[in-house]
């Protein structure tokens, strides 16, 4: 079976770093994306399993990439874990009503990111 | 004179060149050395932070070879960006890769530079690689002679966290003319529930300030099982502790708390009742209900302003105490009470009753609406009775205001 592939969507080059070579180190097959716009145009482009989205970022932020996401016909249901510093009760609500299937706060703990990222993976995969 | 001359534009073209030439060759040296560090960091980090993600025990094994000068130095640049990123077992592998590499023992020699800057580059270094043992070393570089040491020591103790850390920091609430007191406590608050023991323990032998201090925190942080605590501070001879434990139990929002801290509500000072009623109010008690009726009639307009506030955040049965202190015997009671169900919107709902509901909602609104006209305080009214989109209640209040008000 081919191995999942996951986009990872942070403009921190480190963050991004880190959780492409966690999923690797996993067997996801994992593309890096440094914008929102640049993310989106490789949601258009591949398959992909999921993406895991930093909140906030210059131009397009995560909330944005998440609303263009849902938004689109084509790629609608494709699962989104938010990543953002902001631990207010209200960001994490707010990312989770606007659609994101999950939210995680910075400095994140790389083994529990790891579990629910499997978590979202197996969900979708019982759906189809 | 003119072979003076020219000997002189000679020297000076000559210092020129080779002041050119060391600028270009010093940033040809930079940029070489930074790609140099790029390349030598693709090739290094990925095998870092597979060692952080798996469960191998030595870093040097992962490497496959001994790091040179310049490879630790890259090393390090690798391990502070992760290291502060991350939390759990791959921030905990990270620091054992920095202790493994020797990093930590140079930020600990670093310490004790006669350098100040490499003091304070050592102490930031030592918080982001979480290393515990550092707790020590850091607490004496709070009595550092260089503020800039001291501040990066505190943040590098609040970043390590603990209550061994959090120790050592609040003995720094004591010295205000060394510390910002304000930062220290932020650092303190940023270590959250870990700090609130520490904090409590060394309460009774802080300055004023120090203690101030320690109640913002408890209030910022908001562990319950402090609150029996802050009831004790409202005895203290200090009206400042008394206000701010006011404040912090209302932060924490105990509502088993809330009997014993109406009695602050009759304070000798004015800044604790006040403070009093706003936390009752965040605690949303309805047996606190009276005494913040009382405090509308107190003398001063912060403790009457704090509890209609709170009357109205108890929720029906505070809006319907602030009702009946629209006719209250005191004056200062009767025009908190009106402006508070105004500010709410009940006085526009009261209003509303006039056209709908059964009989007695109306004849009940009516009544009520009568004593807010009998209080004097009609501005609102005399509004509703112009721009009220039902025309019912527009008339019924024109018959309820005195003639002389309608204008």
């Amino acid at each position: 079976m081919a191995s999942e592939q996951i986009l990872v969507v942070d403009d921190d080059a480190v963050t991004a770093r880190f959780i492409a070579s966690l999923l690797r180190e996993h067997s996801y097959d994992v593309l890096v994306a440094e914008d929102g716009a640049n993310a989106l145009e490789l949601v258009g482009r591949h398959e992909l399993a999921m993406v895991v989205c930093d909140l906030v970022m210059p131009y397009r932020d995560g909330y944005s990439v998440l609303r263009a996401i849902r938004q689109n016909e084509k790629y609608h249901d494709l699962p989104v874990l938010l990543l953002s510093m902001r631990d207010r009760e209200e960001d994490v609500v707010k990312g989770l009503e606007e659609g994101a299937d999950d939210y995680v706060i910075k400095p994140f703990n790389a083994r529990e990111l790891l579990a629910r990222i499997r978590k979202i993976l197996n969900r979708k995969r019982r759906v189809t | 004179m003119e072979q003076i001359l020219i000997w002189t534009i000679l020297a000076i073209s000559g210092v020129f060149l080779v002041m050119t030439i060391l600028i270009i060759a010093n940033k040809a040296w930079r940029e070489t050395q930074a790609a140099m560090r790029a390349r030598r960091r693709k090739e290094l980090e990925p095998k870092i932070l597979s060692w952080a993600h798996g469960d191998a025990k030595s870093v040097r094994d992962a490497l496959a070879e001994t790091p040179s000068s310049f490879d630790k130095s890259v090393l390090e640049q690798i391990l502070l960006d992760h290291i502060q990123r991350v939390r759990g077992i791959e921030r905990d592998r990270l620091g054992r890769a920095m202790e493994q590499l020797h990093l930590i023992d140079g930020y600990l020699a670093g310490l004790e530079s006669r350098r100040w800057w490499r003091r304070a580059e050592s102490a930031e270094k030592l918080g982001l690689a979480a290393c515990k043992r550092a707790v020590q070393p850091l607490a004496q570089a709070l009595d550092d002679e260089m503020p800039e040491v001291r501040l990066r020591a505190a943040k590098a103790l609040g970043r390590l966290g603990g209550e061994a850390s959090a120790r050592k920091l609040v003995h720094a609430l004591n010295e205000p003319t060394r510390w910002s007191t304000i930062r220290i406590a932020d650092i303190l608050i940023g270590m959250g529930h870990q700090s609130i023991d520490a904090v409590i323990e060394s309460f009774p032998g802080l300055s004023h300030d120090g203690q101030l201090a320690v109640l913002d925190i408890v209030g910022q942080v908001r562990p319950v099982s402090a609150s029996p605590w802050l009831l004790k501070r409202l005895e203290s001879e200090s009206s400042d502790i008394r206000a701010r434990a006011c404040h912090a139990l209302g932060s924490i929002g105990d509502p088993n708390m809330a009997i014993e801290l109406s009695a602050a509500i009759n304070d000798r000072e004015w800044p604790v009742r006040a403070m009093a009623a706003k936390a009752l109010g965040r605690m949303r008690v309805a047996e606190a209900i009276p005494k913040l009726a009382n405090a509308l009639r107190d003398e001063e307009w912060w403790v009457r302003h704090n509890a209609a506030l709170a009357l109205r955040s108890i929720g029906p049965r505070g809006i319907e105490a602030l009702e009946n202190l629209v006719a209250d015997g005191d004056a200062f009671a009767r025009e908190q009470a009106i402006l508070m169900l105004e500010e709410s919107g009940r006085l526009d709902e009261r209003a509303g009753e006039l056209a709908q509901g059964g009989s007695t909602v109306r004849t009940a609104a009516k009544a009520f609406l009568e004593r807010v006209v009998a209080a004097g305080t009609t501005e609102r009214l005399r509004v509703l009775s112009r721009e009220h989109p039902l025309a019912e209640v527009r008339h019924e209040l024109l018959a309820l205001l005195p003639e002389k008000s309608i204008s």
